[in-house]
């Protein structure tokens, strides 16, 4: 009798380590391939010839047309620099440097990857079009409700992630030490 | 204590097993890769350009709403494939895609190309030949080797302002590509 539930014991215990193990790796993934700066994170292998395991199973959970290594890398942020949960409820500013690229663009997109940008307006920030601090920086407004400067205007309700696409990059190549990333400041909420 | 000790360790090793076994089975198990989501696009041995990402609709291939796609589908089976044409003095990027999604070769306008593209896709054994002819390959043209027959060659082009955007997908649409036999 004992012997049985040691085994079956056993068998929760993989099962769980096993598939949780699996899904954390591919959804998180810290451990396991993923580059973090703050709150943005990225998959620095993706568009290698040769991806480790864990990238291959991120490309085949995504099916989606990565950028090739030379063509730059994409970051994502589900959350802001205080580690909450981004919410169409709250108003957001992105701020600061980004690594050096050719040109780069801001998108917001809700869970199922559709893009949430309000309709009648451009779909995203592009680096070459919007106004700069006297520093150089950039600050861009996020959210529902009206706000000034680059505003990138959203549409509905819930969660959303934003996706930062840097084209043409030496970031993460071993050529350049410059990977500071905009912070992700959480302004008012509903 | 010891022995329920032991179960669970045993249960820890058999989990790192089965992760290992999902990790490395997944891309196997997909049902759907870019290979298939693009697969009712008309790209054979021709430049097709992708339509523009618009707010509020379904993006699955996880396009860049400010850029424009060209995609064609090429089979070096059949002989190797070439991508030919003058593009917008504007940044652009090419990627070659095999069946599993995963990008066998990429570059950019910036590796000192500038708007002529003139790439040669090879697989193993037409590199081989063309080593053996000793053919004088045209100055400017990119050889690329492949390890894969089947490919997809994905170019962005982006436009430097929207209202550009239709003179841009006119003039990648112009891009020839397909195999020579």
């Amino acid at each position: 009798m004992r012997f049985v539930f040691y085994l079956l014991m056993m068998i929760v215990v993989a099962l769980g380590v096993g598939f949780g193990l699996s899904y954390y790796a591919l959804t998180d993934g810290r451990l396991f391939g993923v580059a973090q700066v703050g709150p943005w994170h990225a998959w620095p292998d993706v568009g290698a010839s040769a991806p480790n395991p864990y990238t291959r199973g991120h490309l085949a959970r995504t099916a989606a047309f990565e950028l090739g290594q030379s063509e730059g890398l994409q970051f994502t942020a589900s959350s802001d620099s205080d580690g909450q949960a981004l919410t169409r409820d709250c108003s957001y500013s992105v701020q600061g440097k980004t690594p050096l690229a050719t040109f780069w663009t801001l998108v917001a997109l809700d869970d199922a990857g559709i893009n949430i940008a309000a309709p009648d307006v451009a779909p995203a920030m592009h680096s070459a079009n919007i106004v700069r601090t006297n520093e150089g920086d950039i600050q861009i407004n996020i959210g529902t409700r009206l706000m000034p400067g680059n505003w990138l205007e959203l549409a509905g309700a819930g969660p959303f992630k934003l996706v930062l696409s840097l084209y043409d990059t030496a970031v993460f190549s071993g050529f350049s030490s410059d990977e500071s990333m905009p912070v992700i400041l959480r302004g008012e909420c509903a | 204590m010891i022995r329920p000790l032991l179960w669970l360790v045993a249960g820890a090793v058999l989990g790192g097993i089965i992760h290992i076994f999902v990790i490395l089975m997944l891309p196997a198990l997909a049902e759907q890769s870019v290979w298939t989501r693009v697969a009712a696009i008309d790209a054979d041995n021709r430049m097709a350009i992708l339509p523009p990402v618009k707010a509020g609709e379904p993006n699955p291939l996880g396009l860049d709403p400010e850029l424009v796609y060209g995609l064609c589908r090429v089979d070096l089976s059949q002989g190797p494939a070439y991508v030919k044409g003058t593009l917008p003095d504007a940044f652009w990027s090419v990627a070659l895609f095999n069946q599993s999604g995963i990008i066998a070769y990429s570059t950019t306008n910036r590796d000192g190309i500038g708007q002529v593209m003139d790439l040669g896709i090879f697989n193993a054994s037409q590199t081989r030949l063309l080593a053996q002819q000793q053919l004088d390959v045209a100055e400017g043209l990119l050889v690329v080797e492949s390890t894969s027959d089947k490919l997809l060659v994905l170019v962005r082009l982006a436009p430097p302002h929207d209202v550009v955007r239709g003179r841009f997908e006119r003039s990648l649409a112009n891009v020839t590509c397909g195999t020579r036999p």
